[in-house]
């Protein structure tokens, strides 16, 4: 489902992660959790961040149908993760009518076949 | 406006010295156009521009340039166009703003005397014959932050401009019939645009029968690609009383760049950089947005004109959705909106698309689709994804006389 990437100098720690099954948020000396890209505190600007992983539940904070070339629909969502940082990316397993704004979702990690990077992706909680 | 003027970004005056207007306009052939680089429209608009103003390019003494997704609209510019002994020179970029933006540093350089006459130009020329529209704009290499996203199946703008609107659809209730009242209306003003791309009358049966592209978005919600340059020529109202051409004033400009940060309570797709830019370039003008009387909005997607006619404050924040399927839009509509048929319609030349139509209003050169009261005219710019916005206020009036 998920396409091929590759990593650079700026994303090798975070593919490291998701080699793990792990996504990387950051954290600053004050405790506050930034997007796993951000290189100072989304919070209070501070430039020294640690990796830290996220719990992995989250909630829909908004979605989109994309069609493709090859005629099959993906959920695209935007998930407020629990510790408060979004990740854009798309749910698996579901069809884009069951993905609604609000809804619970669990971290899951997707690898293209070919020796792409791991690519965090979404799947609905059963409620 | 002494709110508005308390606040840091709001510019509060005219700058002091001459006041700018946009004494020339230059559209070349736009859409299907192949046989031209995107340096070769640009300077031939840059040629049209400075001769509708009654000038030659000997007396251009600024370039500024923006260039599109496929570059190659630069520096030298200036060397294509033989210019010499130039006081401002520069490439700029912010996207979809960079067309006002332009005319905002274009008029800070008059207003201060560093430059006489400056002519400012976009061009791009993503299309090539035999490859598809989509392509133009297709994603490039899959590597890094970028890459990720692409990976997860968020591969273009439309992705992200379609997760920004359903946001504000599930926040405000705004509906599919809405967005497509935005379509429809441009449609019928393009129609009456003998530049425009699409002229043919739409009906909302025929925008719901579009093919979805990525849902909420059908593909009569996203804008056109097109080939083409436009320009436009900055001077002091003072000069521009003895042109050829009646001067458009620039009585009033904002900025804005939210800088978001994607975490809880952002309020990405409910609120854009227009709710700051907008109040900010009508204070400048002593006016507020009852004196409007045609507005310009950059309209890469349907949505992004339901937003900025929120932010701008036309209606309430969330009403935008009611607001424009309400007998607003179209030419027989309450406000004049998007009046040559805008990006989703005519031609896609960013930020230049609704200046030149502005340009037009202002001057009273529309044609059939001339708005009878067109002396404030208000224009916007959006790049990124919401991320970076630019307004003007313009008039045929001189400032104090609007
Ligand atoms: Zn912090």
């Amino acid at each position: 489902m998920v396409g091929k990437v590759a990593r650079d100098a700026a994303t090798a720690e975070f593919f490291d992660g998701t080699a793990r099954g792990e996504l990387l948020l950051r954290r600053c000396h004050d405790g506050h959790l930034s997007s796993p890209y951000a290189t100072a505190c989304e919070t209070c600007a501070a430039a020294d961040l640690t990796a830290t992983p996220a719990k992995g539940g989250g909630t829909v904070v908004s979605h989109a149908a994309a069609h493709r070339r090859d005629g099959t629909t993906l959920p695209l969502v935007i998930v407020e993760l629990d510790e408060g940082p979004w990740w854009w990316s798309c749910v698996v397993g579901a069809e884009p009518h069951e993905v609604t704004t609000g809804a619970r979702v669990r971290l899951h990690h997707e690898r293209a076949d070919g020796g792409s990077e791991a690519v965090p992706v979404f799947r609905l909680v059963a409620a | 406006m002494g709110e508005a003027a308390a606040d840091p970004l709001t510019p509060r005056t005219m700058p002091r010295g001459r006041t700018p207007a946009i004494v020339g306009l230059g559209m070349t052939e736009m859409g299907k156009v192949y046989d031209r680089t995107a340096a070769e429209f640009a300077a031939d608009a840059v040629r049209l521009a400075v001769a509708d103003a009654g000038l030659s390019l000997e007396d251009v003494d600024g370039l500024l340039t923006s260039a599109g997704v496929g570059g190659g609209v630069g520096l030298g510019l200036a060397r294509d166009l033989g210019l010499r002994d130039l006081a401002v020179l520069s490439e700029m970029q912010s996207y979809g703003s960079t067309a006002g933006q332009m005319v905002q540093y274009a008029s800070l350089a008059v207003a201060s005397g560093m430059a006489g006459t400056i002519a400012c130009v976009f061009a791009d020329a993503p299309l090539r014959q035999g490859t598809s529209t989509g392509a133009a704009y297709g994603s490039r290499g899959a590597v890094g932050w970028r890459g990720v996203l692409g990976a997860s199946g968020i591969a273009d703008t439309t992705s992200m401009y379609a997760l920004a609107a359903r946001r504000h659809m599930d926040t405000y209730g705004t509906t599919q019939d809405q967005l497509g009242h935005i379509a429809v209306g441009q449609r019928a003003w393009a129609g009456m645009n003998p530049r425009a791309q699409f002229r043919d009358p739409l009906t909302l049966e025929q925008y719901h029968a579009s093919r979805w592209i990525t849902e909420p978005f059908h593909l009569l919600d996203c804008c056109l690609v097109s080939n083409g340059g436009i320009a436009v020529v900055v001077t002091s109202a003072e000069r521009a009383g003895s042109l050829a051409r009646p001067p458009v004033h620039v009585h009033g400009w904002g900025q804005a760049h939210p800088g978001r940060s994607l975490l809880r309570h952002e309020n990405f797709g409910l609120v854009s950089g227009a709710a700051r830019s907008g109040p900010a370039a009508l204070a400048m003008a002593g006016l507020s947005v009852s004196d409007v009387d045609v507005v310009e909005l950059y309209d890469c997607y349907t949505f992004t004109v339901l937003i900025t006619l929120e932010d701008y404050g036309f209606c309430p924040k969330g009403e935008g959705g009611r607001f424009v399927a309400d007998g607003t839009l179209g030419p027989d509509g309450k406000l004049k909106v998007n009046t040559g048929g805008g990006q989703l319609s005519s031609y896609y030349l960013w930020g230049m698309t609704p200046l030149s139509e502005a340009v037009l209003q202002a001057r009273g050169e529309a044609g059939e689709r001339q708005v009878a009261d067109h002396d404030v005219v208000l224009v916007s710019g959006n790049g990124g994804v919401l991320d970076h916005h630019s307004t003007l206020v313009l008039s045929p009036h001189a400032p104090g006389r609007a």
